[in-house]
């Protein structure tokens, strides 16, 4: 299910602090996407960022999909001004299913850096689970596992690419309203 | 006998609906049998399965079916459970294959249903008869221009009387489409955790929640989000007032439909509509011509929900075709497929496409807004004293609307006229003794031969 774009060979190695560096940066990240400061997590992509989440279709291995002249089906495949109205919405004050506050949790981990071909911008996987609980128990959990493209710019780590694969095919949950 | 009192449950006259209908067990139990079991219900569309071996899974109520074009290019439709001890023989949601084989002992069933394999035949079965252990096919199949349709039950009448006047308003949707309407392969499939008629009739007919239910959508999407325009679909910025003047909701026996008749407005909350703005008008001249002026004008174009009894609606503008798959009577599942017109330039597609999973899919800007309130009506009806409450459609009652076309309209698309015949059908459909009587005529005197029709294509 990798992206072919993102399968990359590494060029060279990875220096210890880059990789620390690069954890932090995504335990920030998160962080910053728990405390819901959605214009601060914005800040972290870059303009020209492409972010997907692919539906894993459940096909038999040996199978290809049934024919269509559509492209692939994604449940997000925004750049930076999709992104920017997802992070809109949620600043309306007008999404009443987040009031009372939505309590997020966000565990990143599994962190995997690679060089390409780039000289500063890495590939880095990670995997995640996701949680929100709402009011009473309206408890929803996601898991699954980002490709990222991460550049170093004179401003810090920026997020240039990101493509999110969840392990379910049917979602279970009211939305998937929330960046992953 | 009836087992309910129906008009205790749905009171047409005073539309009050009892809120037992979302949560009581033996309600939705016999809403399987009732409803599921005896109407026609949608599984597909001929795109999806263009070659011979293409096959899509999908649920008839909440039985599990598989549909699958053979190798002599007939579609069928099957139980997905193996005969001989039920397992299912297929797992996977769609693709292309030779055979369905079980996962069990391993039977194996051709393209056609026919049992072709049986591991160890000659040792363990003397004379096995194979023709008795097909899989075993949905009574009936038939498709109305490429949209696919099975039904259970053997005397139930054919799809084109089922549709009925329904079929002059899917005729905008099919014969308008340039090169034909075009599904998306797959479909976004999303499980929420209320009544299945809830979002049924939220999407047939409720223009009532839009600007509140969906408040912080409307003001970052489309027409408003982009300062084009500060009312969509009539509708005022933050829900200030409503022009009902150019929208009717029509009731049919059977089915619904609701309509802005203004030719364009399904494309409102898009962020980019003028491409597809401009391929409406190239193709306008022709639909005219096909389908003459009322819907060439007024339709062609115009938001328009199509709602199919019981759980499919054929979404114009918006460019979906939405199944809603009972699980439970407190569960179920939504699947959403993309369509367009065949004839489109590549770009218009992906303009369509990006709006449904924008709008629509399952990390929608809307579709994530009307998941909450579904639960909340469903579940808290596990309370007897709230179980006892009615839901109440009375907006609308009794205004009618000017319409040249089929069925009675009633004006505006803030009215719960559609929500209203939703409601009497689906009571309607629970008592009707015969197949027949669900589309509100008596069954014909002589008992009708079933005629299971096959589908060719050369
Ligand atoms: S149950 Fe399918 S082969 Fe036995
Ligand atoms: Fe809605």
């Amino acid at each position: 299910m990798a992206n072919a774009e993102l399968k990359l060979a590494p060029t060279a190695p990875v220096s210890f602090e880059q990789e620390y560096a690069i954890g932090k940066f995504l335990s920030m990240e998160a962080r910053v996407l728990d405390e819901e400061r959605y214009p601060e997590w914005l800040e972290l992509l870059t303009e020209d960022i492409r972010y997907q989440m692919p539906v894993a279709i459940s096909t038999y291995r040996r199978a290809r999909q049934g024919s269509t002249t559509l492209k692939p089906l994604f449940i997000i495949d925004d750049g930076f001004p999709g992104l920017k109205q997802r992070a809109d919405r949620e600043a309306t004050g007008l999404v009443w299913l987040n009031d009372p506050a939505t309590r997020h949790l966000r565990i990143i981990t599994n962190i995997e850096v690679e060089t390409t071909d780039t000289p500063n911008e890495f590939l880095v996987r990670s995997k995640f689970m996701i949680f929100r609980g709402r009011r009473d128990k309206d408890i929803a959990s996601h898991a699954g596992w980002r490709e990222d493209i991460l550049r170093q710019t004179p401003q810090g780590w920026r997020i240039a690419r990101r493509v999110v694969h969840l392990i379910e095919r049917v979602v279970i949950d009211k939305n998937l309203n929330m960046f992953f | 006998m009836k087992k309910f009192n129906y008009q205790e449950l749905v009171d047409s006259e005073q539309a009050l609906q009892k809120r037992s209908i979302f949560w009581e067990p033996a309600i939705y139990e016999e809403e399987l049998k009732q409803i599921f079991n005896r109407c026609w219900l949608f599984l597909g569309h001929e795109s999806q399965l263009p070659q011979p071996g293409d096959f899509i899974r999908t649920y008839m109520g909440e039985d599990d079916v598989i549909v699958v074009r053979g190798k002599d290019k007939v579609i069928r439709a099957f139980l997905n459970a193996c005969t001989h001890r039920g397992n299912k023989v297929c797992q996977a949601e769609g693709g292309n294959t030779r055979s369905f084989t079980c996962s069990y002992h391993g039977w194996s069933f051709n393209t056609e249903g026919e049992l072709a394999g049986v591991p160890l035949e000659k040792e363990i079965y003397d004379n096995l008869p194979r023709e008795r252990f097909g899989l075993v096919p949905v009574a009936r199949l038939e498709s109305y221009k490429g949209l696919l349709f099975g039904c259970f039950s053997e005397s139930a009448p054919s799809l084109i009387e089922y549709l009925g006047d329904i079929a002059w308003y899917i005729d905008v949707v099919t014969d308008s489409a340039e090169g034909g309407l075009e599904v998306v392969g797959a479909p976004y499939k999303t499980e929420i955790p209320g009544n299945w008629k809830l979002p049924v009739e939220n999407a047939i007919g409720d223009g009532y929640h839009v600007a509140w239910a969906h408040a912080g959508a409307m003001s970052v999407v489309g027409a408003i989000g982009s300062g084009r325009s500060d009312n969509v679909l009539g509708i005022t910025a933050n829900n200030m007032g409503v022009d009902q003047s150019g929208a009717v909701e029509i009731v049919m026996n059977t089915h619904t439909v609701l309509t802005t008749l203004d030719g364009q407005s399904g494309y409102a909350l898009y962020d980019h509509p003028e491409p597809v703005l401009a391929h409406l008008e190239k193709n306008r001249p022709r639909v005219i011509e096909k389908l003459g002026e009322l819907r060439g004008r007024q339709l062609y174009g115009s938001e328009t929900h199509i709602g199919v009894f019981p759980n499919v609606q054929i979404i114009q503008g918006l460019n979906f075709i939405r199944i809603i798959h009972p699980k439970g009577p407190g569960k179920f599942e939504v699947w959403t497929y993309a369509m367009c017109e065949r004839g489109m330039p590549d770009a218009t597609k992906e303009i369509i496409h990006d709006h449904v999973r924008q709008t629509f899919g399952p990390a929608g800007l809307l579709e994530g807004d009307d998941g909450d309130f579904v639960e909340a009506i469903t579940h808290s009806a596990a309370g007897y004293a709230t179980r006892q409450m009615q839901g109440f459609l009375g907006m609308g009652m009794g205004r009618k609307a000017p319409w040249d076309g089929p069925g009675e309209a009633s004006p505006g698309l803030v009215n719960e006229a559609c929500q209203r015949g939703f409601y009497d059908q689906w009571r309607r459909t629970m008592e009707a003794d015969n197949a027949y009587e669900v589309i509100g005529q008596t069954a014909p005197v002589a008992p009708v031969t079933a005629v299971v029709k096959e589908l060719r294509h050369g």
